[in-house]
Formats: C-alpha cells, structure tokens, sequence
C-alpha cells in the first residue's frame, strides 16, 4: 500500500517476509487509468487514457516513438511532476486510491512503484551501497535488516551468485547487463507493488536481455510490470497483456496473445507486422 | 479504442519481408497448380485406361515434393528473419501446412494411379462409372480449397467441412454397393476390391482439401475450425 504523511518508515519488518500483495488475491483493476489526459505545457501528450493493470501481471506497453507509452508509465510514479509546466485532467488510481492524493506522500509512492530505466543508472557507490541507500535514507541503519535486504534483493535479481564475494566493490565495474539487474535490486529492496520497466533490455547484449526477461518472469509472481519495449519479440515473451499506443491514445489493450496473433485493430495489425508508415 | 483519423499504408516497411512473403505465396500457388494437375491427369488415366498418364502422375510427384521442401525451407526462413506476426504469421504458417496438404493430395494422386495400372491389365468393369461422380466431387473440392486460399474467400473455405461430410457419405456407399456387386461377379473381386481403394483415396482427398480449408479459415480470421463436429438438429 502507498504510506501517507501519518504511516510508519517503511522497512521495519524482515526483507525476506512476503510483500504484501503476494498474500491477497490478485486484483484485476490494481492500477487504474480513468478519463487520463496529460500536457506538456499547450502540448497534450495523452487522450482520454482509459486502462485497468492487472495485479502480479506483465503488462508491455507498444508504439512508435513518442506515441505517449513512457509518459503514461512516468505518470505512474509522477515523475512527471518534477517537469515544469505539465498538467494532467483524470485520474490514476493504485488499489483503488488515488495517486494525486494529496495525503499520499509522494517519495512514498516512488517506493512503491519502482522504476528500472533504459540505461542503468548505479549510483557511484558500493554494490552494497547502491541496494541499501534508500533504506539509509529512511533512516534504517540495522545492519542485519541492511544485509539481509541486500541477499534478498540481489537475488531477487539474480545478482547474488555473481556478486556475494565483491559486495564492496564499486557498482561501476559491473557489466551492463549486471548494472541493469543491479538496478533492478535496488528498485525491489524497497519492496514496491510495481515495477515500471522503461526499455530495460534496449542497451543490453541478448544473453544479458534473456537474463532480464527470465527476471521479468520471476518477479511478476510478487510484482505487478509495466514494460515498454519496441522489442515486439520481447512484449510476446515477457508480457500477458500488451497496450498499443499511438500519437497519445490507446488504440488497443488486450491479452498479449490476441495481440500478435489476431490484434481487433487494423493500426495495432500495422504496427506488428512492420506496415507502419 | 480507435482512432478514425488513422491511416497508414498496408505495405511492409522491409521491402525484403514483402518479397519473401510473396515469392512464399506464389510457390504455394504454383505447388497448388501442380497438384491439381497430377490429380486432373489421374483421372485421364484411370477413366480413360491409360497407362501413360498413369505413369506421368507417378514420375511428376517428384515435382510436388520438390517445392513441398522449398516452401518449408522459405517459411523457416521468413521466420527466422522476419519474425511475423499477426496476419503475416498465420499467413506464413497456414501456407506451410498447405504444402503438406497439397503434398499429400498428389501422394493419394499416385496411389490412384498405381491402382489404375492394376485396373488397367485387367478386363474392364462397367461399375466403373459408379466412381466419376466422387472423383469430381474430391477433385472441385481440392480446386475450392485452393481457390479460397488464393482468393482469400473465407465462405469458400469454412463450406468445406460440410462438402467434406457429403464425400465421406458417397464413399460409404460406393463401398456398399461395390462390396455386394464382388458376391455376385466373383472374377472381378480384385477390380471391384482396386476401386473401394481408389474411393478410399478420395474420400482421404477431401479430408485434405478440408483442412487446407480450416488452415485458410485460421489464415484469415485466426478462427479455430478444426475439430468443431457438427451436430444435427
């Protein structure tokens, strides 16, 4: 659940207990778009989004360069927010709760929707260190509650075989693809309900990709993803459902085999099979 | 969900996608055309009893399973490079399991053929004409079949299945009938037992042409047909 201004730091209890979500059934509508239109200034860049994320799914959003997908994932997280002069009309509900509640803290709700971006982006620190720093910064300074969270993260990513015995050497001397599983760990140290994914494998080597997206599909039995790709293999791989986005709206939403097999839509058949113009 | 303001060309962007997708169909269209010939000149053989077309069909098959392999070696290859998806999929696999239709269609068109040598040494039966309705009837269903697959006619392909239905039923009773003519012209029996087999044959025939239809449906609405039993009343 998203803490309010009133809830307790996160990270008291143990790294290795269940999230959350993993206990209850999973919920259809987990994250909820209604009537969503966002602006960049006089710009719209979204219209009239209307979308339901299932809980502990994959979801792939598709569509050509600026079509409005990674602008719909940031405004998950609202991201979004830290750029000058945006607004937004609708609304975007996690578990039934909006997320522009002006209760919801909103480094609160950055915890709980993490983000992995295209480019891995390690912090100049420890492997260590890198899990742990949003930890630290929530004041948690239990050394067995830090290792433990590190073990757990890590292999959650599955980091841990090739990085328990050099926890203190710096993040910077990973591969690409052990920085990008790197950052993954440290996205679900937190313990988020989703995990926003933005391209995860486009700077990745194939080996290093299949090791993401046999990630992916580990990790959605205790998170619910969003990932946009222009990888149209890897959307049929990894995802359940698939969105196809174009110049800002949602032409089609559907189980992700009824999208590459037999899409409703003649734009969404466009796209797929390489007819876009 | 749609936007009526889209427009966007029914083209591929890889020019190269377009052509393999195209020299696939046209090797289909030609296999297709081979079939129906060696099926056409089977006929020749066996109504008019000639050996000679008899052996033509038995030599040209090798034709048919020349391009049976090419067609799979294209596909394969479409799939490795192109990664279809959607209606370039179906499309690419319906055709690769129309060249194993079509292949078997020319396979029963030898086995008919052998037969009618057999028939052929022998004295003729008159009973023979019993068969030239079922021949014609497999032999349009394999042209329909074909037809709707080249067409993209998808009420030509899903009224196969129900034709299918009719030959099974011609085939049952050319059998009967030719099972109590062997009781009583008992010097005929290897003719009459040659000509149960040849509308065998094409009664298998018109279960091909089925599924040439059924993987034409798939095709071109990704609606599954096969196994769907029709049920009277």
């Amino acid at each position: 659940m998203i803490k309010t201004m009133d809830s307790h730091p996160p990270h008291t209890a143990s790294p290795q207990s269940a999230a959350p979500s993993e206990l209850s059934q999973a919920r259809a509508d987990f994250l909820k778009v209604c009537d969503f239109d966002f602006y960049y200034g006089k710009k719209q860049a979204l219209f009239k989004i209307n979308m339901e994320i299932p809980q502990r799914q994959v979801t792939a959003f598709i569509g050509p360069s600026g079509c409005g997908k990674s602008t719909l994932l940031r405004n998950f997280n609202r991201m979004n927010d830290l750029i000058d002069g945006v607004h937004h009309e609708g609304d975007i509900l996690l578990n039934g709760r909006s997320i522009y509640d002006k209760k919801i803290e909103i480094i609160a709700l950055r915890r709980s929707i993490g983000m992995v971006f295209q480019k891995s982006n390690p912090f100049p620190k420890s492997i260590y260190e890198n899990i742990v720093y949003s930890l630290r910064i929530a004041g948690v300074s239990n050394k067995r509650i830090l290792d433990e969270t590190v073990e757990h993260s890590l292999r959650g990513a599955a980091l841990w075989d090739e990085v328990k015995d050099r926890l203190q050497d710096s993040a910077l001397g990973l591969s690409g693809g052990q920085m990008q599983r790197l950052c993954i760990a440290r996205a679900i140290a937190n313990r988020p309900e989703i995990l926003l994914m933005d391209e995860p494998c486009s700077a990745l080597d194939p080996i290093a990709t299949a090791k993401v997206e046999d990630l992916i599909h580990e990790l959605k039995h205790q998170f619910t993803i969003v990932i946009v790709t222009h990888n149209m293999q890897q959307a049929t791989r990894c995802s359940d459902r698939t969105a196809f986005f174009y110049l800002g709206k949602l032409i089609e939403y559907d189980e992700t085999q009824k999208i590459f097999t037999n899409p409703g839509e003649k734009q969404t058949e466009d796209y797929i099979t390489g007819r876009f113009g | 969900m749609s936007t009526d303001t889209i427009t966007m060309p029914n083209t591929h962007i890889l020019s190269n996608f377009e052509e393999a997708l195209r020299s696939l169909r046209n090797d289909a269209l030609m296999m297709a055309s081979l079939t129906e010939r060696n099926l056409e000149n089977t006929r020749k053989g066996l109504f008019d009893r000639d050996e000679d077309w008899c052996n033509t069909v038995i030599a040209d098959d090798e034709e048919v399973d020349t391009l049976e392999v090419q067609l799979d070696r294209e596909g394969v290859s479409i799939m490795l490079r192109f990664h279809p998806l959607a209606s370039d999929m179906r499309n690419v696999i319906s055709t690769m399991k129309l060249s194993v239709n079509l292949e078997r269609i020319a396979d029963q068109a030898v086995n008919i053929a052998r037969r009618s040598r057999k028939l052929i040494a022998r004295p003729a039966v008159d009973d023979l004409i019993e068969l030239e309705p079922i021949f014609h009837y497999a032999e349009t269903m394999v042209k329909d079949a074909v037809r709707s697959f080249a067409d993209v006619d998808l009420e030509l392909a899903r009224g196969l299945k129900e034709r299918d239905r009719r030959l099974d039923e011609m085939n049952r009773t050319f059998a009967d009938k030719m099972t109590e003519l062997m009781t009583r012209n008992v010097d005929h029996i290897p003719s009459y037992m040659d000509l149960i087999f040849i509308s065998r044959f094409l009664e298998r025939i018109g279960d091909q042409a089925t599924n040439i239809g059924e993987d034409t449906v798939y095709a071109i609405s990704a609606e599954e047909t096969r196994h769907i039993h029709h049920v009277d009343g």
